[in-house]
């Protein structure tokens, strides 16, 4: 049961939401940096498709923003960054408090509290 | 599962901290005269380059202006030489106040992250807690 097409497919969306933030952490460091190309994760197309599949274990893939570059060879977008990162943060907590239910709803099975 | 935001957040911090002290030394010099036989105060501009992967941002190091600055008449200066000159550093301060906005807004924009971090993490500290 812990094993469960649910809790995997949670636990990827909390490692890729992870893996989001801190790509969009390195961005927002690097705003400055010229020549720096800004970092995307993404995961779930992968993910969703997992589920149709029955497992649920994706891991996430690391690509580079297809946003115009700047004179100086940047291109983060400070608002798309910020935006993302507000977004991440959501998510997370919803995937975490619904992982958390998940593996609370199973306790009582295994006699535990 | 690396949780590294804050630290990637934090090495922003430092890079913009580093650049506002260079930016605001070199405002702080912008009248400083020196004698025409030696070098005019130099402005100084911080280097930032990524590190690799999502390891954040470090100052490679620091680049100089211009030695040469601008001679300007000045004979009641001390430091002026025969003909009444000193050396004036070249700095443009529309330039210095725009870089100081661009430090000061990125500075801003790290420090969010580090508070967006925390949330995650509270969040994910939760995972196991009877709600």
């Amino acid at each position: 049961m812990l094993e469960s097409v649910s809790i995997n497919a949670l636990s990827s969306a909390l490692a890729g939401l992870s893996a989001r933030q801190t790509a969009t952490a390195n961005n927002i460091a690097n705003i400055n940096t010229p020549n720096y190309r800004a970092q995307t994760v993404s995961f779930e197309s992968a993910l969703a498709a997992s589920v149709q599949a029955g497992s649920g274990v994706v891991a996430p893939r690391t690509g580079l923003s297809l946003e115009p570059t700047q004179l100086d060879g940047n291109n983060v977008n400070l608002d798309t960054e910020d935006i993302t990162n507000a977004n991440t943060v959501l998510q997370y907590k919803f995937a975490s408090q619904a992982i958390g239910q998940e593996l609370t709803s199973i306790l009582p099975a295994l006699n535990v509290n | 599962m690396s949780m590294n935001a804050i630290g990637i957040a934090g090495s922003g911090l430092d890079v913009n901290r580093q650049w506002l002290n260079a930016i605001s030394d070199n405002i702080a010099n912008m009248n400083t005269a020196t004698a025409t036989s030696g070098p005019a105060f130099q402005a100084r501009y911080v280097v930032a380059q990524a590190g690799a992967g999502t390891s954040g941002v470090f100052v490679k190091g620091t680049a100089l202006g211009d030695s040469a600055g601008i001679i300007k008449y000045d004979p009641s200066n001390p430091l002026a030489d025969a003909e009444g000159n000193v050396r004036m550093p070249d700095i443009d301060l529309g330039s210095q106040m725009g870089q100081l906005i661009m430090a000061q807004r990125a500075y801003e924009a790290n420090a969010k992250v580090v508070t967006d971090a925390q949330a995650t993490y509270e969040a994910a500290i939760a995972i196991g807690k009877s709600n």
